[in-house]
């Protein structure tokens, strides 16, 4: 979806147009329905429950505050204030009298309403979204001059207001009546949200007003559980980096050892042997023996160090595991649940034992989650799952194959970036998991769908040697 | 002039060969031993004007009989010799005379055994 769509979805209006020329509507209606404000509180709500990303719930609140079926603003904007400054954050909505009128047609004639939009937003057309309002929002931007951003309540400000943060948000956007939904944390300004009807010039009233609000409110609190949740995901991805950092080293030194060792020994040999030649046969193979068990000793420690590696940075004990027989046992543990779903689950292994190194608890939950991912998307419609195991070294594959539906754009994007909350793959994080510990195991996961009609994700394990 | 004699401590018998090799061939008296009992024991009979030590022997720290050493044979110059870079650090190293991390290109070592045998004298 592009970020024009986006921002016509957001746009959109319930009401068809009956007149042969397009009327401009926004929330012109005389009052909101209390009603239709809890149906749209309540579906709002569900929605930020499950958002991880701060631009999307901004997104998502904004979309509720312009769409038709909601509050029906023309425009939205989230500005926050951070180190003295009141700064331009989100918008939604046309920057134009005439992108507006073409956004609002296309949207009418393509029938879309935005909140339906909501549940699977597309994070590349939120992005697009903040970016196209980017100027405006660099112009909204203030410091934050005595009494700004410090009221309780809602209002309308117009270019007349004796705040001079409100007369400088009326006068860059241009508005004749511009809502302000502050947002507070304490005595302190946090944050306001701004509203107009630029093109339709309705009116606001009170119970918009009072709707404008408690959106407003879901948004900071959403706002504020997504940023700490970026924080520690921040904080986890840096203590994970120091570890691993950590690791490295513990292993170069264990490198600088165990490797350098038999290396020493194996070239200081061969040099003597060059350097003087014996005449002596067995002492030569002796010589030519030690170089070549040294050089063997160097090869086996790389493979084992390699291994130790991964599991140190994960503090995952990594050992041999029979894969074909991991993945019958798990299969077999979905087959009833397959089976109850229409869905055909097929295993596929060599008949010889296949070992990889890996950890039981950690193979068999990325394995789970990447069935229940597959069992999902077929939905009830029912389908084919194929599980399959190959040996191709140094790797050895643990695929998951399905005929469902596809994956959807925003996780395309990333599939185990997790988060991203939609039918297929639920939270996201079970895929994100996958990675996690596919990683942690000194492997990792691909997915594609080169094949038609399958979606194909490849958890690549290291062969145990 | 007689050769000096010098005293190599490795666990590694790949190790302990090249030494004889490569420093026989220098004109030196090359003993060997790959337990720290075998070079107690033959440090205690006398001749010896070096040892070259290898820090890691086994399970055990040559560390410590470089301190044994340099308790009961004050003079006697010693030189580490390990691929374990990370020994530095250890205070107890820097009793040592000279520190050579191993490499297949003897030169290090043969310099250092060289110098110090030179100071010793």
């Amino acid at each position: 979806m592009s970020g024009r769509t986006l921002s016509v979805r957001s746009q959109a209006r319930t009401r068809p147009t009956r007149g042969r020329r397009v009327r401009e509507r926004g929330p012109a209606r005389r009052s909101i329905r209390p009603r239709r404000v809890l149906d749209l509180l309540r579906r709002v709500s569900e929605v930020l429950e499950t958002v991880v990303d701060p631009e999307v719930a901004a997104w998502s609140v904004l979309v509720a505050y312009t769409a038709g079926e909601g509050l029906g603003f023309n425009r939205a904007f989230l500005l926050l204030a951070e180190g003295g400054q009141i700064r331009g954050w989100f918008g939604v909505g046309p920057r134009s009298r005439e992108e507006a009128r073409e956004l609002w047609a296309d949207l009418r004639q393509r029938g879309v309403l935005p909140l339906d939009r909501l549940t699977e937003p597309d994070l590349e057309a939120v992005e697009e979204e903040r970016k196209r309002h980017a100027a405006t929002l660099a112009a909204l931007s203030h410091d934050l001059v005595t009494g700004c951003g410090v009221w309780r309540r809602a209002f309308i400000g117009r270019s007349n207001h004796p705040n001079p943060c409100v007369r400088h948000w009326v006068a860059v956007l241009d508005s004749r009546e511009l809502v302000v939904v502050p947002l507070m944390a304490g005595s302190q300004p946090w944050g306001v949200v701004l509203a107009d009807n630029f093109v339709t010039h309705a009116p606001a009233y009170h119970g918009t007003l009072e709707a404008a609000e408690t959106l407003a409110h879901y948004l900071r609190a959403a706002l504020e559980r997504t940023q700490l949740l970026l924080r520690f995901q921040e904080e986890k991805r840096r203590r994970m980096l120091a570890e691993h950092a950590t690791a490295l080293l513990d292993t170069a030194r264990t490198l600088a050892h165990d490797l350098k060792n038999p290396l020493a020994l194996a070239g200081g040999l061969a040099r003597e042997i060059m350097s003087a030649p014996t005449a002596d046969r067995e002492s030569f193979t002796r010589r030519l023996g030690i170089v070549a068990t040294a050089v063997t000793r160097a090869e086996q420690r790389v493979a084992e160090l390699v291994a130790g590696l991964a599991s140190r940075a994960d503090g995952i004990s990594l050992g041999p595991v029979e894969v074909g027989a991991l993945a019958e046992r798990v299969t077999e543990a979905f087959r009833p649940l397959a089976a109850s779903r229409q869905v055909r689950l097929l295993c596929y292994h060599p008949g010889r034992p296949v070992m990889a190194a890996a950890a039981i608890p950690s193979l068999d939950r990325c394995l789970e989650n990447l069935l229940a991912n597959a069992l999902e998307a077929l939905g009830e419609t029912g389908g084919e799952i194929q599980v399959a195991v190959r040996d191709e070294p140094p790797w050895v594959l643990l695929v998951v194959a399905d005929n469902g539906l596809p994956l959807p754009a925003p996780l395309r994007v990333d599939p185990f970036a997790g988060g991203i909350t939609t039918r297929r793959g639920g939270s996201g994080l079970g895929l994100a998991s996958v990675r996690t510990l596919a990683e942690a195991m000194g492997g990792k996961v691909e997915y594609d769908e080169t094949e038609p009609g399958w979606v194909r994700f490849t958890l690549f394990l290291r062969r145990w040697s | 002039m007689t050769a000096s004699r010098l005293l190599f401590v490795d666990d590694e018998e790949g190790f302990l060969e090249l030494y004889r090799t490569a420093f026989s061939r220098d004109g030196y008296a090359v003993e060997t031993t790959g337990t720290i009992e075998g070079a107690r024991d033959r440090l205690a009979q006398g001749g010896i004007d070096l040892v070259v030590l290898d820090i890691r022997l086994g399970e055990v720290s040559g560390l410590a009989l470089l301190r044994e050493i340099k308790a009961k044979h004050s003079g006697l110059p010693v030189v580490l010799s390990t691929a374990y870079a990370r020994y530095q650090d250890d205070f107890s190293s820097w009793l040592a005379d000279a520190y050579v991390v191993k490499s297949s290109e003897l030169g290090e070592l043969k310099q250092a055994v060289r110098r110090c045998l030179g100071a010793a004298r």
